[in-house]
């Protein structure tokens, strides 16, 4: 009975709804020029959340990057020293005042919000409100302090003032703030805003406009046609969520689908035979690592008692057959290997640092002289202590259960045993900032400039992101330096002789460099260069050529039955 | 009905504090970003910094308004994401019950009529396969079959991405065909458990005294499997169904992930993962209300069809 | 006595009571001994280049994994895994079952009526979401605490099937009679109610092992069962499950595994439900077997 009334009311729904329908299916546009397509996104995972300051994961950042948009966009070189590396955004210009203690934009008169009202300096210093006061809780608010306001010299143009000169202050300021209107969010109270429902209508200056959000079925964002810097070439984006990787490559290989991230490596080859779809690789600036903690559990000081061993940290490094382990999940031709505490996409990144070689009998060796001695079951014993120590992983990225396995098994060759602690993501990020862990399968994703690295392994962020609280005074002091450098050269050459330190101080393995391998449908023409911090950035400019387009290509810009 | 609220009570009782026992709160797990003062405060805002037992009495208080708090994951309240997802969890074990009594009792009565032949023991035979299957490998490998190596089926989801733009004829049939294999897959299930009680019902019921009496008139054999024997049987299997509720929301948790239908169960393990505590306490005892209420309406059901039965 | 021994007779002589038995048997010893046997060790990662997630072959007759790991041995293993698990959770089920349904059943009163609503209560949540949410809030949890939590959230319906018994064998005659005679209360029920209990028990107990080792697979599905590197059912489904498609024998397997073990049990509680206590094939009695969440 249920059945039948539910069939009996979607049809009557939809007939009633698509009532003009029938002509919508040979609507006008989309079909023969250069605008067109539909591009539909296969993504793990839902959008939870989208509204900027509160963003926390991939998927969110992606849909506010389409919607909403920024002062000045970093491109994929990711400078972050200065301004060279900017495009301009909703700030068509901006002038440095003479002794860099401000800066002003002047906005894009054409820019315009999906509602039609003008984007107005007032909305700037709205929008730096929301991502700095504490009230409101946002994720951005540490980020921003060297800031000291933000001032509305006429509608079209904002002063932003700082506290300090630094070599990032273009870029903290611009790469952290997304503009939003005040118009729309300003009656609610920042206290209020981390629970509003009325930050799921997405309101934005972005060449995507939000049409629908259904959670948990789908997400459509429609071309914004009266753009500021154009329409996009594609119609629209569906994202559409999807259970977990083999239901997303069922879908892009049969083309119901047109793209999925982080396509499964061992089934690549499917894509290379396929007609429908071909394998395209993007890069990121995430790195993963498997880390020491340095002090132990719930203590406030110290050093674990082996960890605390620099011996023992490099014997460790020292049994892990990096190389094969790579090409184990990732399939025998990749090369994103680890290089360092870095991604290889950064400017600073050196793939010429010296790292602990792959050699068990030299890692035995070294761990018998730290007076680690192999027990009768296999087991080094240290003054009746075992060598045995629990590794932190998450239960749902693949890449870390695939190398915990293979972790334990290499260590357990020279006589340490590693018991795995796989925990969902929440529990993960908690007991990381708790220091409650040994060892750690962990991912850094630092911002693209050197400041991001002192946030990683600066000894004054012990207690933030520094969670294996590693700390030493030299690369502190090298990184400092390597920051406050105007020149890249210099810059460069300072943390390269502070990430060396790193490497010799073995405070973590480095195992590999994030690399995206995608599915994608062979009729998209992405746009290039992508860039490392996020792939879709440039979406606005892919396309799908005339000839290539197929059924939903041609909708048009039609809204979809509601 | 008063037992029935007692139940509810209880459950709301005992979920809350096993969840609200556990280590950590919602706040604990938020990236690193945040920071503590912020924390802090929201702690403060929501309450999750008062004795165990307060937060007890302020969450019965605002149950019994209608308010079930609020959710962080899926940002609005627990009620509104709960009224969405869980019509979508009761279209699939409804329409799977139904398929099941539907073929189930078929299944059984034409066993029992025919007691020993060879339809009877090879179709036992398969029916206590899909009795022994594991809830989500047969999802799996339905899921194998049908998508990967003849792909004739969508891979999940309710709908299919375009399908707004879909003629009401094209829309309707795409509803179908995302339904087949979850339905298909939590039916399975089912189906063996009721066809095996059907058939022992019934092989209980045909030897008795007033069948054999309306054999001995002259009633034709269909009419006595379909009009009395069935008819008998059907009271114990309305018993049944309430039964089967619980196990039937137990496999929507697992076919709701392998096929990436967004309903209670693809809700609630989400919502555990994300420390999403008011969700999750909402979802047990939705799921517990919806359990007693098929109960209900099995004794209900049991009552108007049997006056003989009294309790 | 005599008729016990009638009974027995009656099993091994059911059709399909004595494959089921054949094929239990045969799993304990596989548990037992196999893993002894086998050439390569359960958790030995033989070649993680080449040799990883081989189709099945002579040399390996399941194929490997994703970590080149046997995948015969590994079910070898996880069979030594998953049927101690069910086994050890299922005897908690019972005797706590049998615990509370007979001190239910016995006293009566208002101790019963409190009782049932408690356990009306516990039935109504759904086993698998409660499983889920402690196994996840309280993580990480042994596998001894994995046992213990499917015990205690199993022992529901057998109560209430003890209870049924319970009750029915306190209104017999010979009841009142040995309690005429001055028999305390402890030896009414040592002496009468419990072997009359036990034969649903038992019955419950053997469909019980089958359910368990489905449920412990589920929650190593859903990432909350055994951990890393032990190999149950469950965990080698989860290694397995994210590109089965290029590795279906990983999945494959181990399902088939376990849909062997869990019929040989169901097989078997139908034959000891024939054979045992023939008033059970009634459905209203039969309803505390069926299935729980």
């Amino acid at each position: 009975m249920r059945t039948h009334a539910l069939l009996l009311t979607t049809s009557v729904v939809a007939l009633a709804a698509c009532s003009a329908c029938s002509s919508k299916e040979s609507a006008t546009g989309g079909s023969a020029g250069a605008y067109g397509g539909t591009f539909i996104y296969a993504q793990i995972g839902d959008v939870s959340d989208a509204f900027p300051p509160y963003i926390e994961d991939q998927n969110g950042r992606m849909v506010a990057d389409l919607v909403f948009d920024r002062l000045a966009q970093i491109n994929a070189t990711l400078g972050t020293v200065g301004d060279k590396a900017f495009d301009p955004r909703l700030a068509k210009s901006w002038d440095w005042a003479k002794d860099s203690m401000s800066i002003a934009f002047h906005l894009d008169p054409r820019a315009r919000w999906h509602d039609g009202k003008p984007v107005t300096a007032s909305d700037v210093k709205y929008s730096f409100k929301v991502h700095s006061d504490p009230k409101a809780g946002a994720v951005t608010v540490p980020l921003l302090t060297n800031i000291d306001s933000v001032q509305v010299r006429d509608s079209a143009t904002a002063v932003v003032w700082y506290k300090k000169h630094t070599p990032t202050e273009f870029y903290d300021f611009v790469y952290q703030i997304m503009i939003l209107p005040e118009h729309v969010y300003g009656s609610i109270p920042l206290e209020q805003l981390h629970t509003s429902p009325q930050t799921k209508q997405l309101v934005g200056s972005g060449r995507f406009r939000l049409a629908k959000w259904q959670p948990g079925v789908r997400m459509d964002l429609v071309a914004d046609t009266a753009n500021y810097r154009g329409r996009p070439k594609l119609d629209r984006i569906v994202i559409t969520p999807i259970a977990d990787a083999n239901a997303g490559m069922a879908q892009v290989l049969t083309g119901q689908s047109d793209f999925m991230q982080a396509f499964p490596v061992d089934q690549s080859d499917k894509l290379d035979s396929s007609k429908v779809a071909r394998r395209i690789d993007f890069p990121t600036i995430g790195y993963a690592w498997l880390g020491f903690n340095l002090f132990p559990p719930k203590a406030k000081s110290g050093t674990n008692t082996f960890f605390g061993d620099v011996r023992v940290r490099r014997a460790l490094s020292m049994a892990v057959d990096r190389k094969a382990m790579l090409n184990n999940v990732f399939g025998p031709s990749a090369t994103n290997i680890g290089y360092g505490p870095f991604p290889a996409a950064v400017a600073y990144a050196d793939s010429n640092l010296k790292l602990p070689p792959f050699d068990a009998a030299a890692a035995s060796a070294l761990l018998d002289s730290a007076g680690w001695r192999m027990g009768p079951n296999g087991l080094r014993v240290k003054n009746g202590v075992p060598l045995k120590f629990t590794i932190l992983s998450t239960t749902t990225s693949l890449f870390r259960r695939r190398y915990s396995v293979l972790l334990q098994d290499a260590l357990k060759r020279i006589g340490a045993q590693a018991d795995i602690d796989a925990v969902d993501a929440g529990t993960f990020i908690s007991r990381l900032n708790g220091g409650d862990f040994d060892a750690v399968l962990g991912t850094f994703n630092p911002d693209p400039d050197v400041g991001g690295a002192l946030q990683s392994w600066g000894t004054k962020s012990i207690g933030s992101s520094n969670w294996m609280h590693y700390s030493n005074r030299t690369v502190d002091a090298l990184l400092d330096s390597a920051s406050a450098s105007f020149d890249p050269a210099k810059s460069k050459s300072y943390s390269s002789r502070a990430f060396q330190q790193i490497a010799d101080d073995a405070p973590a393995i480095w195992l590999y460099d994030v690399t995206l391998i995608n599915g994608m449908n062979r009729r998209i023409e992405p746009a290039r260069p992508i860039s490392p911090i996020g792939w879709w950035l440039n979406l606005s400019d892919w396309s799908i050529p005339a000839d290539k387009r197929i059924d939903r290509d041609r909708i048009g810009l039609s809204q979809p039955n509601p | 009905m008063l037992q029935s609220l007692i139940v509810v009570f209880l459950v709301t009782t005992i979920s809350f504090f096993v969840i609200r026992s556990a280590p950590g709160d919602p706040f604990s797990y938020e990236s690193s970003n945040i920071s503590l003062a912020v924390r802090n405060h929201w702690r403060d805002q929501f309450g999750y910094n008062r004795p165990l037992v307060e937060q007890y009495a302020r969450y019965v208080i605002s149950v019994l308004h209608g308010q079930f708090g609020y959710s962080f994951g899926m940002r609005s309240s627990v009620a509104e994401a709960l009224s969405i997802a869980v019509p979508r969890t009761l279209l699939l074990t409804m329409l799977s019950l139904g398929l099941s009594f539907a073929i189930g009792m078929l299944v059984g009565a034409v066993q029992a009529a025919r007691r020993g032949s060879w339809f009877d023991r090879i179709s036992s035979g398969v029916l206590v396969v899909f009795y022994s299957l594991p809830d989500f490998w047969g999802a799996l490998m339905a899921l194998l079959i049908f998508t990967f190596w003849w792909p004739v089926l969508p891979s999940g989801g309710i709908v299919d991405a375009m399908h707004d733009f879909m003629s009401p004829s094209q829309a309707a049939w795409d509803r179908i065909r995302h339904l087949i294999l979850p339905v298909g897959s939590l039916t399975l299930l089912t189906v063996a458990a009721i066809a095996r009680y059907q058939r022992s019902a019934m092989l209980e019921i045909l030897p008795s005294d007033y069948i054999r009496t309306a054999r001995a008139k002259g009633v034709p054999e269909r009419t006595i499997l379909m009009r009395h024997a069935l008819r008998t049987a059907l009271t114990p299997m309305i018993t049944l169904a309430g039964l089967f509720f619980p196990a039937l929301l137990g496999g929507a948790v697992f076919v709701e992930k392998v096929f990436g239908w967004p309903g209670m169960g693809l809700l609630a393990t989400g919502a555990i993962a994300g420390r999403d505590y008011d969700l999750v306490t909402a979802t047990v005892i939705v799921g517990s209300v919806m359990v007693v209420i098929g109960n209900l309406a099995a004794d209900l059901l049991q009552m108007a069809i049997d006056p003989r039965v009294r309790e | 006595m005599g008729n016990d021994r009638s009974r027995w007779h009656r099993l091994f002589t059911h059709r399909s009571a004595r494959w089921a038995l054949a094929v239990i048997a045969l799993l304990i010893v596989a548990a037992i001994v196999g893993p002894m046997l086998v050439p390569y060790p359960c958790n030995a990662q033989l070649d993680i280049i080449r040799m990883k997630n081989q189709p099945p072959s002579w040399s390996h007759w399941l194929g490997t994994d994703q970590y080149s790991r046997d995948l015969f041995a590994r079910v070898l293993c996880g069979a030594r895994i998953s049927l101690a698990v069910s086994v050890l959770a299922v005897i908690l089920s019972i005797t706590l079952g049998t615990a509370v349904g007979v001190t239910a059943g016995y006293l009566g009163g208002r101790v019963d009526t409190v009782l049932m609503r408690l356990l009306d209560a516990f039935l109504s949540i759904p086993r698998v979401l409660l499983l889920v949410a402690v196994l996840t809030l309280f993580t990480p949890v042994p596998l001894t605490g994995l046992i213990l939590l499917l015990g205690a959230t199993g022992w529901f319906g057998v109560s209430r099937l003890v209870r049924a018994e319970t009750l029915a064998t306190r209104g017999e005659p010979y009841v009142e009679a040995a309690r005429a005679l001055g028999a305390s209360n402890r030896e009414i029920i040592l002496r009468h109610v419990l072997p009359n209990v036990l034969s649903p028990v038992i019955v419950a107990a053997t469909l019980g092992v089958g359910n368990v080792i489905t449920l412990e697979a589920g929650l190593s599905f859903l990432g909350v069962g055994a951990h890393e590197p032990t190999a149950s059912w469950g965990s080698i489904f989860l290694d397995a499950v994210d590109f089965y498609a290029g590795n279906w024998w990983a999945v494959f397997f181990p399902g088939v595994a376990i849909v062997v073990t869990v019929l040989a049990f169901n097989v078997l509680g139908d034959a000891l439900r024939d054979v045992l206590d023939p008033r059970q094939v009634h459905v209203a009695r039969a309803l505390p077997n069926a299935k729980e969440a």
